[in-house]
């Protein structure tokens, strides 16, 4: 089955001006369209949507759980790093949104900043020594998970006698998003991830075995023609063993409706003629 | 001058009575008679889970006439980052006092979060920061820095979130270092959250002197509570505000009140009446003021109403009130004449408790009238 998400807007839009002789009763403070265009993917029938670290933009841990609770079926996948919080912290906030939303939490782990964002965050590590982070991060999240007592020590993360608490509701761990190109990249990926995602220009045959393969794919629906090109566009990379899609709208809202009653119904038809 | 009276939410799991005890909402341990959120519905689970209840606990709370609620953190909770995201479009005037250790997430990601949330909830985020406890505990978390020393992370962590907060900002310390760090520009306006600080250690009161907004403690003996507001005053340049955090049993009778707790009494055996003991100073504190009690409870009345034993009843801290509606709404008077300029009041049930204590205790209430 394949899988469709849409990235989220993480900054505010900039809001219409009106004219000053009509009555605006819209609410203050601003926010993003992360909502809208995430109510759009659940009542379109899409299967999630990607909460994307953006360093101008609002964090994804808060934006998460907003969306994993204003919807019932979405997979909410939000990108950190691994500099953001230690393992344990991470896991533990992780296994309430589980608990939360009935498992639905993804996570996508950005190993690769730039230098000047990492730095504004307070991570100095460079090269390698990033991808050994990560592989610890993960071990000791994904050890506290599913064994109690679990203790671990390593050069970035530790920890002692650990372990979840149990839970009446399931918690299934977060299923995992890695990307890169980088030897290091794909060892990573080929240890940890359940999916690895691509650059629209980057072979699917280097995806590790046994980790599905995403392609983020930029689209808009605005053009006449568009939605073909794009029903191309995905068949072309399902043969190529693609199994999910991470979708970037031109236009937030908008694009996502028109993909989940335009696209969606052919691509739908498609894999069922194929199958 | 105003009172802020927040109501607890429990993070842990709600028992249907303090009496009784069986952790039965909020999803830990199995399914047991009368289990919800979630619960089972023809034997099958009924699809509600953990915050659905919490979002009725943070509903009643609102309208019973609370600020807000704290959030508590242990091993053993939920998480409070996780909830209060989550019930921010559920409530409207609901203040998210969301407890954490400094250590755990880095001081920028801790910004971008608070800032987020406040542009979310419309600026209802307020801290409560964490830095003792110790032991074991520390090490299930994955911190192996000492109880003194996390003091003077706690004061670099919070340097580090208002500098980025102001930023941009550089930093080279000891525990952070940071290059340009700010936050986003729509959310460079949003206002700082309220920092409830908590800690009974000597490292604790000299860093809330520098931090605090409220300098947050548990109920002790009146006397010793007011000692030690007097010792964060003279350790302090500008004194904080003071904050209590009092569980309640209030009932219409004293005698219902008390009868509650021989219940609960009888409910746990003997073994767990000796609690085991904690790393946390404040605990330690507390077991000083009821030690050599003996082993009836009405021996841990250390002073009219003020009751030593509620952690035999449930996890948490020793003392709480207990008596008639008034009895319970004098004490808390007395409390504001100490110096108290905020509660943190619960009671289990959370949610029926809260409910309850807005209705027959809040309204009792006198400001400072000295």
């Amino acid at each position: 089955m394949t899988r469709f998400h849409v990235v989220v807007p993480t900054r505010p839009p900039r809001r219409a001006e009106l004219p000053e002789f009509l009555t605006d009763v819209r609410p203050g403070g601003r926010e993003p369209e992360h909502r809208p265009a995430a109510r759009g993917a659940e009542l379109g029938g899409l299967d999630g949507v990607f909460v994307p670290f953006d360093p101008g933009g609002h964090d994804p841990l808060i934006l998460a759980p907003e969306l994993l609770r204003a919807s019932r079926y979405l997979q909410v996948t939000a990108e950190f790093h691994p500099a953001i919080a230690t393992p344990v912290y991470a896991a533990k906030v992780s296994a309430s949104l589980q608990r939360y939303a009935a498992g639905r939490l993804a996570w996508q782990m950005t190993v690769d900043l730039p230098a000047a964002v990492a730095r504004a965050h307070g991570d100095f590590l460079e090269g390698d020594a990033r991808y050994a982070r990560a592989d610890q991060f993960l071990t000791i999240a994904r050890g506290v998970w599913n064994d109690s007592p679990f203790s671990y020590e390593e050069e970035y993360f530790q920890v002692l006698d650990g372990g979840l608490p149990g839970s009446r509701v399931p918690r299934p761990f977060p299923r995992v998003y890695l990307s890169g190109t980088s030897p290091r990249a794909l060892e990573l990926s080929a240890r940890h991830a359940d999916v690895h995602v691509l650059e629209a220009g980057e072979d699917p045959a280097l995806v590790p075995e046994g980790v599905e393969a995403a392609v983020r794919l930029p689209f808009g629906l605005g053009a006449p023609g568009a939605e073909g090109r794009l029903v191309e566009e995905i068949a072309r990379r399902r043969d190529q063993g693609v199994a999910e899609f991470v979708l970037v709208p031109s236009a937030p809202v908008a694009d996502v409706y028109a993909f989940a009653q335009r696209v969606l119904p052919l691509v739908g038809k498609e894999s069922e003629s194929v199958g | 001058m105003s009172v802020d009276v927040y109501w607890r939410i429990a993070m842990e799991g709600d028992a249907p009575a303090l009496r009784l005890g069986d952790i039965t909402r909020g999803g830990f341990g199995p399914y047991r008679p009368g289990s919800l959120g979630p619960g089972l519905r023809g034997g099958e689970p009924d699809g509600y889970g953990p915050l659905d209840y919490m979002a009725e606990v943070a509903r009643a709370t609102e309208r019973a006439g609370f600020v807000g609620g704290l959030m508590p953190s242990f091993p053993e909770t939920d998480d409070p980052w996780a909830a209060a995201a989550a019930l921010a479009a559920e409530t409207r005037a609901y203040r998210f006092m969301v407890a954490f250790q400094p250590g755990f997430l880095h001081p920028v990601q801790a910004a971008r979060m608070s800032a987020s949330l406040q542009a979310a909830s419309g600026g209802r985020l307020v801290y409560n920061i964490i830095s003792g406890g110790g032991g074991p505990q520390q090490l299930w978390w994955g911190d192996k820095v000492d109880h003194d020393d996390r003091y003077a992370r706690t004061s670099e962590f919070l340097d580090v979130l208002k500098g980025a907060w102001n930023g941009p900002f550089d930093h080279e310390g000891r525990f952070y270092r940071v290059e340009g760090a700010g936050l986003p520009a729509d959310l460079r306006d949003q206002p700082f959250p309220e920092v409830f600080f908590s800690g009974s250690s000597p490292a604790a009161i000299a860093a809330a002197g520098r931090h605090a907004d409220y300098y947050l403690s548990w109920l002790e003996p009146f006397e010793a509570l007011a000692e030690k507001f007097d010792l964060v005053r003279r350790h302090s340049d500008t004194p904080p505000k003071f904050a209590v955090r009092v569980d309640v049993l209030a009932r219409e009778t004293e005698e219902e009140a008390w009868e509650e707790i021989r219940e609960g009494w009888a409910r746990v055996g003997e073994r767990d009446r000796t609690p085991e003991s904690s790393g946390s100073v404040g605990w330690q504190r507390g077991r000083a003021f009821t030690a050599g009690a003996g082993d009836a409870f009405a021996d841990l009345e250390v002073q009219p109403n003020v009751w030593g034993g509620f952690n035999r009843l449930r996890p948490g801290p020793l003392f709480g009130l207990v008596g008639d509606y008034h009895q319970v709404a004098e004490r808390l008077n007395e409390l504001i004449a100490l110096g108290v300029d905020a509660f943190i009041l619960a009671g289990v049930p959370h949610l029926e408790e809260a409910r309850r204590v807005g209705r027959h205790v809040l309204p009792l209430l006198k400001g400072n009238t000295s």
